[in-house]
């Protein structure tokens, strides 16, 4: 079972970050997605699932803005779902395992986007013979190739041979971190969300943040709920904003 | 489909001698989607996939080698915007080739400038509507199905893919249609001012909701005095719930606002301080 999800958690990274299909691919490097196959090779889709989500909650809110990733979920999710499927983790650890893949991830990113500057050059190149087929590989190809050996290798290595090593670390940090990291995962979260105020960057419109925060803090909806009651609000606003525009 | 290619065929003018069809607009945007990403580079960003995406319309307009040439340099320049709220310039892009290749009116620097000039804005609309608004709603659903173990959490997240593939193909086509103009009208038009501010409300009404349900921070702070055991939480609690969690996000907010916008940096400065609070107790 764990070399089958080494070889999945590679590939998945692999082709997830490769990033084809510009919104497939932001749907595949979900950890809440990825969990499905991880549960299906492990044989517990449940919790699989609940890991999943819980490592999910963290990246909720992050908006890769000017193509600037703030934290790689893909790689938190392939790390962290897997090895907590192995060692039978609960979610709230696996959370914390998550976090620093996250960012680490987002230095071999750094790396891909740097060297892929060659084959922008060897583009150049071949857009000077009016080489079409040169294009596509440069675009395709190669990016493709780069991908497989920056990405395939570690994560395959990080959960075939970490599992027993993780589990082993696990035994024995001390208390008082592995709440320190309970707390981290719970508040990074909110580190999301500051993002995406930030993107969308209405300051008027701050007091419908206070509103959906305490809907939920005093009136316990769900997040089906908030999106009805939300759309609804956005709606009628726009609409009356019209109604009196006309009149 | 095929009625549209004949109709295109039909309407081809001896002096228009190279029209782009239907199928050659579909096919450029598929090669869009694929690829915008993939070999995206500091230098360039998406400007390899911009080249990428146009090449079977240029090689039908530009017969002549050095054409071709000159045509794939021009897009291989710098391009960086959101992939599907950007669409609108491949349109336009391919009616200026399109114009360039057929009468020779249009200059490189033009298309350039087209380009250069709307990915800034409409990257905008993108990031806000499509990463800000809706990925959020969406995915935020699907987690409470995950939480649960249900395997819904693993499906609903592609709904999210096609919603986004239908407004970049569509907006594709649309640039195409109304040329150089339809960024312009589509900035200036009332209805993407209402789709934004509408969105606005929505994406941070669900911000805040997502917030109350997936930042849980407490403090584990107790005071003696006089006596009497005073817990801070209970405190805070009889004053309004949420109110650290709260904090986090506003207090974030602020330094991404007014100090920094090196994520990296602020979520290792989150991962001390929560640990380091839960060593002397803090949390």
């Amino acid at each position: 079972m764990v070399f089958g999800l080494a070889l999945l958690a590679g590939l998945w990274w692999w082709i997830g970050q490769s990033k084809m299909g510009y919104t497939f691919h932001a749907v595949i490097c979900q950890p809440i997605v990825m969990a499905l196959p991880f549960g299906i090779v492990a044989g517990d889709i449940g919790t699989a699932m609940q890991i999943g989500a819980s490592v999910e909650m963290v990246y909720l809110g992050m908006v890769a803005a000017g193509a600037n990733i703030p934290a790689d979920e893909c790689l938190a999710g392939c790390i962290s779902i897997p090895i907590a499927l192995t060692t039978g983790m609960d979610p709230a650890t696996a959370v914390t395992l998550a976090v620093p893949f996250g960012l680490l991830g987002v230095f071999q990113d750094q790396i891909r986007r740097t060297l892929q500057a060659a084959f922008a050059h060897k583009a150049d190149q071949y857009a000077a013979e009016g080489n079409t087929k040169g294009i596509d590989r440069c675009a395709t190809v190669y990016p493709l190739a780069l991908g497989f050996v920056l990405r395939f290798p570690i994560v395959f290595a990080a959960i075939y041979l970490g599992s027993d090593v993780v589990q082993k670390i696990l035994d024995v940090i001390p208390e008082w971190l592995t709440h320190g990291l309970a707390v981290t995962g719970a508040t990074l979260p909110a580190l999301g969300f500051a993002i995406t105020i930030f993107i969308i960057g209405k300051n008027i419109y701050l007091p419908f943040f206070i509103l959906g925060f305490f809907a939920v803090q005093y009136l316990g909806i769900s997040t089906m709920a908030a999106a009805i009651f939300g759309t609804c609000m956005a709606l009628l606003i726009t609409f009356l904003r019209r109604e009196n525009a006309s009149a | 489909m095929g009625l549209t290619v004949e109709q295109e065929v039909v309407e081809q003018t001896p002096e228009m001698g190279k029209t782009l069809t239907k199928r050659d607009i579909n096919r450029s945007f598929y090669r869009w989607y694929l690829d915008a990403e993939v070999p995206n580079c500091y230098e360039r960003q998406q400007g390899v996939s911009f080249c990428y995406s146009m090449i079977p319309c240029l090689k039908k307009l530009y017969p002549e080698k050095e054409d071709l040439s000159r045509a794939l340099t021009r897009h291989l320049n710098f391009f960086n915007s959101q992939g599907t709220w950007s669409t609108p310039i491949h349109g336009i892009t391919l009616s200026m080739e399109e114009e360039m290749a057929n009468e020779g009116a249009i200059s490189d620097a033009a298309v350039t400038g087209i380009k250069t000039g709307l990915m800034g804005p409409l990257a905008g609309i993108g990031d806000t509507i499509d990463w800000g608004t809706l990925k959020t709603i969406i995915y935020g659903i699907a987690v409470t199905f995950g939480a649960a173990g249900n395997v819904l959490g693993a499906i609903i997240p592609f709904a999210f893919m096609l919603i986004t593939f239908f407004i970049g193909k569509n907006l594709w086509g649309l640039g195409y249609k109304i040329g150089k103009e339809s960024v312009k009208s589509i900035l200036e038009a009332g209805w993407i001012k209402e789709l934004i501010s509408a969105t606005s409300i929505l994406g941070l009404f669900m911000m805040g909701a997502l917030s109350a349900s997936y930042v849980t921070l407490s403090t584990a702070l107790q005071f003696q005095v006089a006596g009497t055991e005073i817990v801070l939480q209970d405190i805070l609690n009889s004053i309004a719930p949420g109110l650290l969690p709260l904090a986090a996000v506003f207090g974030i907010y602020y330094i991404l606002k007014n100090k920094t916008q090196k994520y990296g940096r602020i979520s290792l400065g989150i991962v001390i301080v929560c640990i380091l609070g839960a060593l002397i107790g803090i949390f």
